[in-house]
């Protein structure tokens, strides 16, 4: 388990000082896949790289398996550092070296004898299904394949932690996705907690489990994925999850209504069964069903004509039902 | 035509003695010298601003000084080194003297070239500075600074024409005295031709060698 204690990042730029994290609490359980995401300048970035003191936090905690990192001397830090991988945006492979002794690197940092470090490399390239370019080197792969072998690297020590920092950023839609699918199937295979810092929700919604949101360096939001993407309690949240929906204002009926469907109620006719149960006029206005981590989350707006007084009774309906409702007044 | 051939022959290998040993004490040197340059940098594995600051200007002051300059004046600590301070010997010390600040300065550019990524990098995976340097640093470089020597040790070999001054010999040495001095055009242009082939040469196998390295 990862537990960060009001973790606090100060820059000092001569006189100016930038607070990048302030009093930041974070838990990140055994085995989970962590997405913190914010805007540039949110301090996400300065958030990851504290964890293994790459970045040297002002002050807090960081407490690591009930090992507090701060507490460290250099040589046990190298030694935590170990058991933690990172990944890049810039996979920041070593260019003069061929992808097995990419790989091979940290094992070399860590003075395994060559029989052993052979082993391990040769089962990482086929775990990131790279075996036949063991001899190239990065400049002759791809930006998905270098991220592989930066994972590879990254897993060859066996962490228990890995620190994902912007690692599909660079990456194409496609090759994003391969990726992603790969992290998820290495946090499932390897039960290894993955901590995911990325400014794409594309990338929170497939594959992390929870989510933290940072503004301005602090921490406005956290929760399951699925939690925070139904219900967002904060503004910047909101503007975060939701794709902004604009109607047209001569679309606007009397009753607007914003409604997440949520926890199984996507597979329910529960429209269908509105127009019967309170014979109104549902007028469909936009709509989408997003998959996140595979649970389906529908978004609908809808437009309400002939409404008498039974309003409160059709949001009762509504939630009763597992769906959260926002009724959108005409301004 | 022999005795073009007797004056060459002394004066060529006397030029190759005091380059290759010149060279070998100014990698020995310049080397660390320029990695210690860049890794005191703030943000760097082993900030030291003042050392930074400390070799930079004696790196400048040194690099200032014209090369027949630095010839006369290190007469005294030439002696103290070597044992003499005139021959092809003795001039190796100012060759050394004045092509180390050079040196370091290319391999500090060609260490700078390095991602600072690859660093971060390597700092993650639990590195230690020293692992950094020799494992991450030097061979991310290598091509570059294979560059680098070559460059110096065309460099030593202008230097080393000035050598004749305390009596240091050589090619350029050569030139002078029997070419200039005695209106020898044919040993003059001999001594050229001769030099003219050996920077080729130099260049044509740093080049191929950093070539081979360079797998960006």
């Amino acid at each position: 388990m990862i537990r960060l204690k009001n973790l606090t990042k100060i820059y000092k730029k001569g006189k100016h000082e930038v607070t990048a994290l302030k009093n930041i609490n974070l838990e990140v359980s055994k085995g989970s896949i962590h997405g913190i995401i914010g805007l540039s300048g949110a301090g996400k970035s300065s958030l990851i790289r504290c964890i293994n003191r790459l970045e040297e936090p002002t002050s807090g905690e960081i407490w690591i398996d009930g090992i507090n990192l701060m507490s460290l001397n250099n040589k046990n830090l190298r030694n935590a550092r170990k058991r933690m991988g990172m990944i890049f945006q810039g996979f920041n492979l070593l260019w003069s070296k061929t992808v097995f002794d990419n790989i091979a690197f940290p094992l070399k940092l860590s003075r395994l004898p060559e029989a052993q470090i052979k082993e391990r490399v040769i089962s990482l390239l086929e775990l990131v299904e790279l075996s036949d370019k063991a001899n190239s080197y990065p400049s002759q792969l791809s930006g998905g394949q270098k991220q592989r072998v930066g994972i590879a690297r990254a897993l060859a020590n066996e962490p228990n932690i890995l620190l994902c920092d912007e690692a599909t950023s660079a990456l194409d839609p496609k090759t994003t996705k391969q990726i992603l699918t790969l992290l998820k199937s290495i946090n499932q295979s390897l039960g290894i907690t993955v901590i995911v810092v990325t400014h794409e929700m594309d990338v929170i919604k497939e594959i992390c489990d929870y989510v933290t949101i940072l503004e301005g360096g602090e921490i406005i939001e956290e929760g399951n994925t699925i939690d925070v993407f139904s219900k967002p309690s904060n503004e910047i949240t909101k503007h975060f999850v939701e794709s902004p929906n604009y109607l047209p204002k001569d679309l606007v009926d009397d009753i607007t209504m914003s409604l997440s469907f949520m926890k199984g109620s996507a597979k329910i006719p529960i429209i269908s069964k509105l127009i019967k149960e309170f014979d109104i006029d549902v007028n469909i206005l936009s709509g989408q069903i997003e998959y996140i981590q595979n649970e389906p989350l529908g978004k609908l707006t809808i437009g309400i004509s002939n409404i008498s007084d039974n309003l409160d009774d059709i949001i009762s309906y509504f939630e009763s039902n597992n769906v959260k409702v926002e009724v959108i007044t005409n301004e | 035509m022999n005795d073009i051939l007797a004056l060459l022959i002394p004066s060529f290998i006397e030029t190759l003695y005091m380059i290759g040993v010149s060279a070998f004490f100014t990698i020995l040197l310049g080397l660390p010298l320029g990695i210690i340059l860049v890794i005191t940098e703030k943000n760097h594995i082993m900030p030291l601003l003042k050392l930074n600051k400390f070799l930079s200007t004696i790196i400048n002051i040194i690099r200032s000084l014209p090369a027949i300059i630095l010839i006369i004046l290190i007469g005294p600590f030439a002696r103290f080194i070597v044992g003499t301070s005139i021959g092809t010997t003795a001039a190796i010390v100012p060759l050394v003297v004045a092509a180390t600040p050079f040196f370091a300065r290319i391999v500090e550019t060609s260490l700078r070239e390095i991602d600072s990524g690859i660093v971060e990098a390597s700092i993650s995976m639990g590195a230690t500075p020293l692992q950094i340097i020799i494992k991450v640093l030097l061979p991310e470089a290598m091509s570059s600074i294979v560059l680098g020597i070559t460059i110096t040790l065309i460099n030593i070999l202008g230097y080393s024409a000035i050598a004749g001054i305390v009596g240091g010999g050589g090619l350029g040495d050569l030139a002078i005295r029997y070419g200039y001095h005695r209106f020898r055009t044919d040993v003059l242009i001999a001594c050229v031709v001769l030099l003219i082939i050996i920077v080729q040469i130099t260049q044509f196998l740093g080049n191929s060698l950093a070539k081979k390295l360079n797998k960006k």
